[in-house]
């Protein structure tokens, strides 16, 4: 793509009916799946010109009959063609395969993300993230958003798993802003989510939203960084609401009674547009009739009010979003110029003698396949006569990767058994490797026991877009 | 990007008349001028026009699509892409491009609904199909920067505003050439301002000046606008129709 290589004018490569297998898969060794979201799949695959560079292939869901290409597909490959920055995700390749008519974008890898390398301190090594590591991702962070916000997008997704760091290599401990299914370029003013049918995690929302605010702003983004931010320090997601599932409702009280807890109530004083938001008004009874305690923001992440970590993660955490901090102004902020001072390697402090963490790479199930897997959801009619052959053809798939070491449960919902789709997930973690639906399973998709224990559902990998785990099913 | 033209796959893919105005070597072999491929594209514009009238999408829409159309057809043949069927998918690809999705349903209804002629017809299927070798034909490039952007802008600082349905019908036409593939958006804008300017016998000299714009460009377009109208008023649907016939199907 760009370099006229992969996309040939004259090529026709993928009407090819012979295959299954459309002609531009074979540019790649597929190595297995690394994750699975909403939208669609992750695979891991190397570039055969050039094995040292492994790349991210996402897989889009094919759509419904008759809907083509999905609207979220289209506005993620639009916006990726147009950026390109150090700290965002670089999108290497489009690949279509017109028999399936499913579509591909190729990124280059990121071994870690946020949500990984948090859950590994606190599950795992038991020991708060390095200052040096926290201040570099932050800062990192902080300026792929300001090119973002700069070039007037606002991503609308940022959470840990979103946030993607590179593992060994060149850009090793650099990080790469993921997922742009929903960022939006907001010349004109940005519809809520809510107004798409568009649900994401509650936790790293911000208030204004929450309240039922009608447009959104970059200072959505930088809520939630504030919010990683607090993560980073404490291990633990900071405003963690019980979800109101099902409802087109932006207002989710559990939330904003999480961050009222922590930050106080919100004042008109000091948020002089407040009143104007619709469930401010609507629900006075809940909302203005509970009486917060003083803020406690430093008790919760442990830093004395005077430190300048505590005054700028305050700062982006400031109710009026008009008074929030931007990327610009944070990447200004004392914090980043006290030592340590923030990296391009976060994951390697530049003092030798630091100890550095090895931080565990993806699990790859190497057991489905690229081609023709995701119509096999049973809840979904197979809308191609192709894509149930197609997952035949499983045999290029190598194990070259050591399989994933078996990790602890962090909820069911992140466990999964390669080839059963998530809508029956209850039935498939109770069953283990029965086939709950009595569905057909070709051979290189069949759950195989022995993995089962040892395969962890990613919901977000690389560039994905995924539901966050459900509050419910996580236990810190 | 998003926000900067300068910085935009849009301003980088900016195409010299010289390369928009090639017929492609199949659609020479079945007789297709470069007058008849002009004539095709015009059609096709104005079809995805009504075609968008009838399904009610803003006219940003109508431009992305058009915009689609004519850079397909820079690098792909009529012949292998019947416009009749490109047309349609265009408007449904700049339909999900610019968030106002219609559904491929309604474009199937309401195509034979405007046409009874059989060329036209096409099943969904082939709507969506088309749809993914179009963005495979645009390289993925979907973003379209467009003159109505700066239009309203431009006028009120010209003291304009009372030209804005003129204007605003001069952005539209332009769409019915190749002039978004060639120029940057903000320069078309200035042209038809320009053209406006000269219907309304509105001295605008000093500001044009002021504008910070190499002014022989905006007046090469200016022409190139006029010289369309000069021309427009000989197109018979005859010669389209003839044109069109030379498509196979």
């Amino acid at each position: 793509m760009g370099d006229g290589r992969a996309n040939n004018p004259n090529s026709h490569s993928n009407n090819n009916s012979s295959s299954n297998k459309p002609e531009w898969l074979e540019e790649y060794d597929v190595i297995g799946k690394i994750g699975e979201g909403t939208y669609g799949l992750v695979f891991l695959a190397k570039v055969k010109s050039n094995r040292s560079k492994p790349i991210a292939i996402k897989k889009f869901k094919q759509s419904k009959d008759g809907d083509g290409v999905s609207p979220t597909a289209i506005r993620e490959i639009m916006l990726l063609r147009e950026i390109s920055h150090e700290n965002v995700v670089k999108l290497a390749n489009v690949h279509i395969n017109h028999a399936d008519m499913s579509l591909y974008l190729a990124f280059d890898y990121a071994e870690h993300d946020l949500y990984e390398i948090i859950r590994h301190h606190r599950d795992k090594v038991n020991q708060a993230i390095n200052p040096y590591t926290v201040k570099s991702l932050l800062w990192q962070l902080l300026n792929g958003l300001n090119y973002l916000h700069s070039n007037w997008i606002v991503h609308r997704d940022l959470k840990p798993s979103n946030i993607l760091v590179m593992g060994d290599g060149e850009e090793q401990g650099v990080v790469k802003i993921a997922d742009f299914g929903l960022a939006r370029i907001y010349q004109a003013p940005l519809k809520p989510l809510s107004e798409n049918g568009v649900v994401v995690t509650i936790w790293y929302r911000a208030p204004e939203l929450l309240l039922g605010a009608k447009h959104y702003t970059s200072a959505v983004d930088m809520w939630a960084v504030g919010c990683i931010f607090a993560e980073l320090l404490t291990l633990k997601p900071l405003f963690q609401g019980q979800e109101v599932k099902g409802t087109i409702n932006p207002f989710q009280l559990d939330q904003l009674d999480k961050i009222f807890k922590v930050l106080g109530h919100p004042t008109q004083e000091k948020w002089p547009t407040l009143v104007n938001l619709p469930h401010w008004q609507s629900d006075l009874q809940h909302i203005q009739g509970h009486k917060y305690e003083t803020a406690g923001l430093y008790n919760v992440v442990h830093l004395s009010p005077k430190n300048p970590a505590y005054d700028l993660l305050s700062k982006m955490l400031e109710y009026d979003p008009q008074k929030r901090l931007t990327a610009a102004q944070a990447l200004e902020h004392e914090y980043f110029r006290m030592e340590p001072l923030p990296g391009c390697n976060a994951l390697v402090p530049p003092q030798p003698g630091e100890k550095v963490v090895n931080y565990p790479t993806r699990p790859v199930d190497t057991s489905t396949d690229i081609v023709g897997t995701i119509s096999l959801q049973p809840s979904q009619p197979v809308s191609s006569g192709n894509s149930v052959s197609g997952a035949m053809s499983g045999s290029h798939v190598m194990q070259t990767r050591s399989m994933p070491r078996s990790m602890p449960m962090v909820g069911i919902q992140r466990m999964q058994p390669p080839g059963i789709p998530a809508y029956n997930l209850s039935q498939a973690g109770m069953g283990g490797g029965i086939n709950p639906g009595n569905i057909p399973m070709p051979r290189g998709v069949a759950p195989q026991a022995h993995q089962q224990h040892q395969m962890r559902r990613k919901e977000s990998g690389m560039g994905m877009t995924g539901y966050p785990p459900q509050p419910k099913s996580r236990r810190f | 990007m998003a926000a900067n033209f300068w910085t935009s796959s849009h301003y980088k893919q900016l195409l010299d008349p010289e390369e928009v105005d090639v017929v492609h070597p199949l659609d020479k072999e079945r007789g297709i001028t470069l007058e008849d491929f002009k004539l095709i594209k015009l059609h096709m514009s104005n079809y995805i026009a009504r075609l968008a009238q009838n399904v009610k999408v803003r006219q940003r829409v109508v431009a992305t699509a058009i915009t689609y159309m004519r850079r397909v057809y820079v690098r792909r043949s009529m012949s292998e892409y019947d416009p009749r069927l490109v047309a349609p998918s265009c408007l449904y690809l700049a339909s999900k491009a610019e968030e106002s999705t219609v559904q491929a349903r309604l474009l199937v209804f309401y195509i034979k609904k405007l046409y009874s002629d059989e060329k036209y017809r096409f099943e969904i299927k082939e709507i969506l199909e088309m749809e993914m070798k179009i963005l495979e034909a645009l390289n993925y490039y979907l973003v379209v920067f467009h003159p109505y952007r700066a239009l309203s802008q431009l006028l009120q600082d010209a003291g304009m505003n009372d030209a804005t349905q003129l204007t605003w019908g001069l952005v539209n036409d332009t769409y019915k050439m190749d002039l978004i593939l060639l120029h940057p958006p903000h320069l078309i804008t200035l042209a038809c301002i320009y053209i406006a300017s000269v219907l309304k016998d509105k001295e605008n000299t000093a500001w044009f000046e002021e504008l910070r714009v190499d002014m022989n460009v905006v007046k090469n377009i200016a022409m190139e606008i006029l010289d369309f109208y000069d021309s427009h008023k000989l197109i018979t649907d005859d010669r389209v129709n003839a044109a069109m016939s030379k498509l196979a199907k």
